[in-house]
């Protein structure tokens, strides 16, 4: 079979100060209809440029300095505009990486569908990107619907014209798991129904290994490794695409992957938490409400020194609005928070100095809750100098340097600016901010959602180094799975602001007893395209907690909500 | 939606209502009253006393207040001490000739300055961009009555196509007044548009490059529709509050250019009577001038609503 779309040793660059600075280097790829090819690669490796380059799109200052694009027979960057425009929704579509903003905000759903081409009426084509009522939603606009209907609609407007070619940037970055795996397996069907060659980018290697047939791996702009995608997961030939394998958290890893040179995988086990350690922060029955909406609804947990206590759950599930009630910025409306230095229920600016010094958090975004026009080095400091811990300005600068040092980063960096950095080095910073008033208790809101596999991997080793040094207690927030199993000691997972299931690490991955968590797992992608994956028997269900008690005890401190399948009324609760 | 309207609607009425016993309180606060004025420096203390009986000065500022606010909801402003002539009526004839200045300049500067600052924004960093951008720039820096003065050099002197003032006083009509408007307009528009134009300018550059205008275009949609369905309404927004203030601006900028004109407009009227002292016209004109300032920003913000549909669809439940 011909190939769809054949890239032939294709070279872009964009201008910088007078330079050209290549981003793709010599890139040749086939796709043949009804396969899908994965570009795989962490940020910075040209995987976008490529794809965008398929539907003959450059970024501002940017341009193809050799080679050649052909989709369906045809030279894309030597068509004349009015060519280039036919075949973009036409015989090349894209669904972009954030629906939320890929749609027109003061345009209705319904007419960004329509306009995008084909004979299908708009409210089949929302009916086949299975959306409810979709005679009503296509009068609404974007920002009425959720994520995930967003990106559906997207999915909508690119399949619109019935194109040959989808290319699918990101598609499910920014989703919660079960919503991605909802959203893939809509793509995946839909390739299969109208036949299409997809080309999937992705920094997400379970996705790429859910959806793709071949698997092509780039860094700094050149492939390194091109494969059917069994053969890429199971023997990796070149030494970065071993590294990009072996650095993503597994659901079945009993502690962190450590991942050398070679891409050669050892997991360290756990550090064990002292069976006597004290408790440093406790919580008990926590509400919070945002208006009239409640967002955490009585939850109680507690953190000994030197254990990692994970929340999980999509978003929506609280466990943010938990971390920054407990971090001081935000009021509870009800229930205790109690540290030893004092009452955690007050908000941050009336806690007295002694107790805001050791409760810090650590924030999702580095980029943005640094401040970019001070210097990191000031960033890390300033803390220091405010909680008292240094004397002056010089002793301040040299405990700046020594912290920074100690997220195992050069001192020599403290002179530099926060956009100087990479997004690892930047949320290290944030790390050493958060540790200069020398906390017990560390809040780490999805400290590495926003950052690349093998990044992802150092930092976690880094926190998990700084847990076992500085006996801290830390909460641990986050939506993946397969990053809680390798840190945490416990995992609380939280359902619209309550605690489903409770319990140490191993035992609630091993054995998870509420169907939601079950849920939570089946959704969760390996990378590993033969993975069995969890099977989805989970029954639909409903919340039972009552007045015969609300918790099933597993022993060892495992318990689940009780809960009851919706079709039998009369169920003894967890199965 | 309509809460929206409503609330914005009741703090407007609550800010003229402020504006207007502000104005009231400035012109209490300054030296002399009308009394003084009227009789002159040399009046004796009797009089003055008498005559501030007669006019009601002696009762307390909350009651005239009320009385002048009370006469001004009808339309009536008191009497002129100049002309002897109420107040109202004539504040309404220098106005009426301004606003004929006034929507001259907003027709041109608000329809010219859109289209130039959305093609600089869309050849941004290319030779129309760079044109548009530095004229409008040296619009934003020359002062109206320098830039009235060269008009009026180029468009009546050297060219004599227009007049360069205006022999009628405010009484004349339309007719008479139409051909001398167009200066005074073109120079009005050119300060006002420059300001516009650079914010349209800035505003579409975003739009653009935000991302789902690239969506638009991958979608293979053509340049016009993608300006005008997808960018254009999102671009609008910022540019809609620049231009009311700018509208709302004219009431001030007309003054310096109907005097360079000789123009019988508001302008014109604002100035003679602070040379005058006639405190009840100066009073109505600061009333007015908040009026428009009020009703421009409240035109902005409803404009604002029809455009955004956060902002429509507020309160629509998922």
């Amino acid at each position: 079979m011909t190939s769809v779309v054949s890239v032939d040793s294709l070279c872009v660059a964009y201008r910088s100060g007078g330079r050209e600075v290549p981003v793709v280097r010599e890139v040749s790829l086939e796709v043949a209809p009804g396969r899908t090819l994965a570009l795989v690669g962490e940020s910075g490796s040209g995987k976008s440029t490529v794809a965008a380059t398929l539907l003959g799109h450059l970024r501002h200052g940017s341009r193809v300095t050799g080679g050649r694009v052909h989709v369906d027979g045809r030279d894309v960057f030597a068509l004349p505009a009015r060519e280039l425009r036919q075949l973009r929704g036409g015989t090349v579509a894209m669904v972009a990486q954030n629906a939320g903003q890929a749609l027109t905000p003061t345009m209705r759903i319904g007419r960004q569908i329509a306009e995008a081409g084909g004979e299908m009426p708009v409210v089949d084509l929302l009916d086949q990107v299975r959306l409810p009522r979709p005679a009503e939603l296509a009068r609404r606009y974007p920002h009425e619907l959720s994520g995930g209907q967003q990106q559906r609609v997207a999915i909508a407007m690119a399949i619109a014209a019935r194109p040959k070619v989808l290319v699918l940037d990101e598609p499910t970055t920014g989703l919660d798991v079960i919503t991605q795996r909802g959203v893939l397996d809509l793509i995946a069907a839909l390739r299969d129904e109208l036949g299409l060659a997809a080309v999937l980018v992705s920094h997400d290697l379970g996705v790429v290994a859910h959806l793709a047939d071949e698997v092509c791996v780039l860094n700094a702009g050149r492939v390194v490794e091109a494969a059917a995608t069994r053969r890429l997961f199971t023997a990796p030939q070149d030494p970065y695409t071993k590294r990009l394998l072996a650095s993503v958290p597994r659901l079945d890893d009993p502690g962190l992957a450590v991942v050398n040179e070679a891409g050669e995988r050892t997991v360290r086990a756990r550090a064990a938490v002292p069976d006597g350690a004290p408790v440093a922060v406790a919580a008990s029955d926590v509400t919070v409400d945002y208006g009239s909406a409640r967002a955490v609804h009585g939850v109680s947990f507690a953190v000994r020194r030197g254990e990692v206590l994970a929340l999980v759950g999509e978003s929506g599930s609280g466990k943010s609005t938990l971390a920054w009630t407990l971090a001081g910025l935000r009021t509870p409306s009800g229930g205790t928070m109690s540290h030893e230095a004092g009452d955690l229920g007050r908000p941050a600016p009336k806690r007295p100095l002694a107790l805001r010094r050791r409760v810090q958090l650590v924030f999702q975004n580095a980029d943005t809750s640094l401040n970019p026009r001070r210097s990191v080095g000031d960033a890390v400091s300033r803390p220091l100098r405010f909680f008292g811990t240094a004397t002056g300005r010089t002793d301040a600068d040299e405990q700046a340097r020594r912290l920074i040092s100690d997220v195992r980063l050069d001192p020599a960096l403290a002179d530099r600016l926060p956009a100087q950095l990479s997004g690892g080095q930047r949320q290290r910073i944030g790390i050493a901010r958060a540790l200069a008033g020398e906390p017990d208790v560390l809040i780490a809101d999805e400290i590495t959602t926003a950052l690349d596999v093998s990044v992802q991997a150092e930092v976690l080793r880094l926190l998990d180094d700084l847990r076992r040094e500085r006996d801290l207690a830390c909460l641990f927030i986050s939506h993946d799975l397969a990053v809680v199993r390798g840190v945490a000691d416990r995992v609380v997972v939280l359902r619209r602001g309550v605690v489903v299931e409770e319990g140490p690490t191993e035992a609630v991955f091993g054995a998870p007893g509420h169907p939601y968590t079950r849920r939570l797992m089946a959704a969760a992608l390996e990378p590993d395209p033969d993975a069995p994956g969890l099977p989805e028997d989970t029954p639909e269900w409903v919340d039972a907690a009552g007045t015969d008690g609300i918790w099933t005890d597993l022993g060892d401190g495992h318990r689940v909500r009780h809960w009851q399948p919706v079709n039998t009324p009369v169920a003894e609760g967890v199965s | 939606m309509l809460s929206f309207t409503l609330r914005r609607l009741a703090s407007a009425v609550g800010t003229l209502f402020l504006s207007s016993v502000l104005v009231f309180l400035a012109v209490q606060a300054l030296p002399g009253d009308v009394a003084t004025q009227i009789l002159g420096k040399d009046a004796t203390p009797d009089a003055v006393a008498a005559l501030r009986q007669q006019l009601g000065l002696d009762r307390p500022a909350w009651e005239r207040y009320v009385d002048w606010i009370k006469g001004a909801l009808h339309g009536d402003f008191g009497t002129s001490l100049v002309s002897g002539k109420g107040v109202g009526g004539e504040v309404a004839q220098y106005l009426g000739n301004s606003a004929l200045i006034a929507f001259v300049t907003v027709l041109f500067a608000v329809t010219g300055s859109l289209v130039l600052g959305v093609l600089a924004g869309l050849y941004r960093d290319r030779w129309p961009d760079h044109l548009i951008s530095t004229v409008s720039l040296v619009g934003m820096s020359v002062p109206e009555f320098v830039v009235a003065t060269v008009l009026v050099l180029c468009f009546s002197v050297a060219l004599p196509w227009f007049p360069a003032v205006v022999l009628y006083g405010p009484e004349a009509g339309v007719g008479q007044l139409l051909p001398a408007v167009w200066l005074p307009a073109l120079a009005l528009a050119v300060v006002m548009a420059a300001y516009i134009v650079r914010m349209a300018r800035t505003s579409v550059i975003d739009v653009m490059a935000g991302e789902f205008v690239t969506t638009a275009r991958l979608k293979g949609l053509s340049t016009w529709r993608i300006v005008t369905r997808h960018a254009l309404p999102s671009a609008l927004l910022p540019t809609l509050h620049v231009i009311a203030l700018n509208v709302a601006w004219l009431a001030g900028g007309v003054a310096v250019v109907e005097n360079v004109f000789n123009y019988p407009g508001i302008g014109k009227l604002m100035l003679s009577s602070v040379q005058n002292r006639d405190l009840p016209v100066i009073q109505a004109i600061a009333l007015v001038s908040a009026v428009i300032y009020v009703v421009c920003n409240l035109a902005a913000d409803l404009g604002a609503m029809a455009l955004n549909p956060r902002l429509r669809t507020r309160g629509r439940t998922r």
